[in-house]
């Protein structure tokens, strides 16, 4: 029985049935499905029942008549969350595409979205994923349209929507949200007055898909409709942008957020009026300018004294003070060298203790952006992350003005720097955290970190993290010793075989001047170890036995494709 | 995390095998197999502890009805014994139907 106006939902459907509807009718064909098993190795060892599919399906098939790979996440398992099973699945599906439409075989990549973020149980290797994952996509976007959708239920959060912010396209519904934090999240680390979560619809004005679509976050509205959904998607590939993505839109981004006043939230109706006006490339006002503090700063972070000993200058970003950012000869070339500090005065009162915000992931992406430009033709100089971040800026206005884009920008400037063949390092002298590290680090062909109790790497705080995977503090650091992947400390993150090296014998709280020296040998080092190696991240993989699932992954899902 | 083993006589044979459900709140994923032993084999893992004599009632019933040689694999996030009995029944279903299976 089928009514004209009747719409077939594809909200209501499982992952698996909505990449089947999707696809041409008949030519589903899933990649590691279910009676392969490969589910999570870290979860049963925490007392939590795997899934099979470890709640993401991969599925070839063809989009009006165009093979296509269809990666769709299961929102009912551990809410979305990205995993080393999942994400290596997300990221291998992708890194297989690029493979075939960089050899002249076009695929069509489609990515459904349902997912909460980083998966918090297995923490950093969902980390890793989405760093691979948002790689994997920059490189892709030159040959193919990367759609994305958004059909909703959960929507899409955390480190995911960074990973939102890069694709060619976003096609949402109204029911559909998108943010780096969720509103529950703000709440609780910002309080009510930020953010009440439990307002729904002030939730959906700022985050839900008809008000992302508004302010060019996301590209299409659609029905929650599998035929109209279908067209949108056609639409895509039948009609490529010229259109740059998003995420590179530098100075776009740097008008709305120098047109809006921080001393007051927005409303998101005020919002469209502007985005309108800077779409339309009409002038506008800009709001309010940077004010040097006047008994300068207060803090003086492990940051930026690590960026003083190396760089030795301190130079700011002219609009952005919470950014350093500067150029250094160094033995064998140049060095750009960018860290990101507090700023006591800063214009969004919620990034002032030197997270990354909305100023500073587009500033970071301005300052790598023009390194990439200057040497385009040239010797291409190293750019040095140093990383003391703790945490992305949690508040109202930073899910407003998409913070996870914001985010983007800064993985989208790093990749292209990285895959362009400039040597990309990162350096650890404190915390890199969650998104933070994502926007300011995560992307480099090395990370080096130093060897200090206080050097952390993790996703969330514990106090957090347990109350959001329902445990108590002690549960949570018995976990840790199981999965190291959940573990805050510098020498766990290292067994999971990102870090190039660990730098000890240093003060990482006061670096000397033998410190500094030593320190910057190490990352001449790193900086003639990539110039002998590639400009991708798979060198993460096989450096330590800890990502054995992701290679395994990816060795199946290549057989299969 | 409970891992329950529990097996069945059996006698009639599948022909195919059969997927369905999700690990998700109050419900649970079924894996079903075809098996050439005379037995329904099943493994189930539930992250809700204390209820081993349920799901051996809830199961010895079913298969009583439900003549299978079988093996099957139950990943369980809480479902009541009414969604257990419903999605076993859906994935019989599915393993002798020639149907494309539709999920939800």
């Amino acid at each position: 029985m089928t009514l004209n106006n009747l719409k077939t939902s594809l909200v209501e459907l499982d992952a698996r049935s909505r990449a089947k509807a999707l696809l041409d009718e008949g030519t589903f064909r899933e990649l590691l499905g279910p009676f392969e098993q490969l589910e999570s190795p870290h979860l049963e060892a925490q007392g939590i029942v795997p899934q099979s599919d470890d709640g993401v399906i991969v599925a070839r098939g063809y989009i009006k008549g165009e093979p296509a790979v269809i990666i769709s996440i299961e929102g009912d398992f551990q809410g979305g969350g990205i995993g080393e099973v999942s994400g290596a699945k997300i990221a291998g599906a992708l890194e297989l595409a690029l493979r075939d439409n960089k050899n002249g075989i076009p695929v069509r990549p489609i990515f459904i979205f349902d997912t909460g973020g980083v998966r918090l149980q297995e923490a950093n290797y969902g980390l890793l994923s989405i760093a691979e994952i948002g790689s994997a996509i920059i490189e892709l976007r030159n040959y193919t349209p990367v759609v994305g959708l958004i059909p909703g239920k959960i929507g899409s959060f955390g480190g995911m929507s960074i990973t939102a912010g890069l694709f060619s396209k976003l096609i949402m519904t109204r029911e559909a949200r998108l943010a780096l934090n969720g509103p529950e999240v703000i709440e609780q680390e910002a309080g009510l007055e930020e953010f009440d979560s439990h307002n729904r619809q002030k939730v959906w004005q700022t985050i839900g898909g008809e008000q992302r679509v508004a302010t060019g976050l996301a590209d299409m509205l659609v029905e929650d409709d599998i035929p109209s959904m279908k067209e949108a998607i056609y639409d895509v590939f039948d009609k490529p942008a010229s259109e740059k993505p998003r995420s590179t839109h530098v100075a776009r981004y740097q008008t709305l957020l120098r047109a809006t006043n921080p001393s007051y939230k927005m409303h998101p109706i005020e919002m469209r009026n502007l985005w309108k006006q800077i779409a339309e490339g009409k002038p506008v006002q800009q709001a309010s300018t940077f004010h040097e503090p006047e008994n300068g700063d207060s803090t003086y972070s492990r940051g930026h004294r690590w960026f003083e000993a190396l760089a030795g200058t301190t130079s700011k970003h002219p609009d952005v003070q919470s950014i350093l950012c500067a150029d250094k000869e160094i033995a064998g070339g140049r060095a750009r060298f960018i860290a990101v500090i507090p700023n006591p005065n800063g214009r969004f009162p919620r990034a002032r203790n030197g997270e990354v915000g909305l100023e500073e992931g587009w500033a970071i992406a301005q300052c790598v952006r023009e390194a990439v430009g200057e040497d385009r033709h040239g010797e291409k100089r190293a750019i040095v992350a140093i990383v003391d971040v703790p945490s992305q800026a949690y508040g109202f206005r930073e899910e407003l003005l998409g913070i996870h884009l914001s985010c983007a920008a800064a993985v989208d400037a790093y990749a292209t720097a990285r895959q362009a063949g400039h040597p990309v390092i990162s350096l650890i002298v404190g915390k890199a955290i969650s998104g933070a590290f994502l926007a300011h680090g995560m992307q480099a062909n090395r990370i080096l970190a130093l060897n200090d109790e206080t050097v952390n790497v993790h996703v969330m705080s514990k106090q957090s993290a347990a109350r959001i995977t329902r445990r108590s503090i002690e549960e949570l650091e018995k976990a840790t010793k199981k999965v190291p992947a959940m573990a805050y400390d510098i020498h766990s993150f290292a067994t999971l075989g990102a870090l190039f090296g660990i730098i000890a014998g240093v003060d990482a709280n006061a670096p000397s001047k033998e410190d500094s020296y030593n320190v910057m040998e190490r990352i001449h080092e790193a900086i003639r170890d990539v110039k002998s190696g590639s400009t991708g991240l798979e060198y993460r993989l096989t450096r330590t036995d800890g990502r054995q699932a992701s290679i395994l992954v990816r060795k199946r899902l290549e057989e299969q494709w | 995390m409970n891992t329950i083993h529990l097996e069945f006589p059996a006698t009639r044979r599948l022909t195919k095998r059969a997927h369905v459900g999700v690990v998700g709140s109050g419900d649970l994923e079924i894996l079903l197999e075809p098996s050439e032993e005379p037995f329904a084999k099943l493994t189930v893992r539930t992250g809700t502890t204390g209820f081993d004599q349920t799901w051996q009632n809830v199961l010895e019933r079913f298969f009583e009805e439900n003549d299978v040689a079988a093996n099957i694999k139950i990943n369980d996030f809480g479902a009541t014994p009414g969604v257990v009995k419903l999605r076993l029944a859906q994935a019989l279903e599915v393993s002798q139907n020639d149907v494309e299976q539709l999920e939800n």
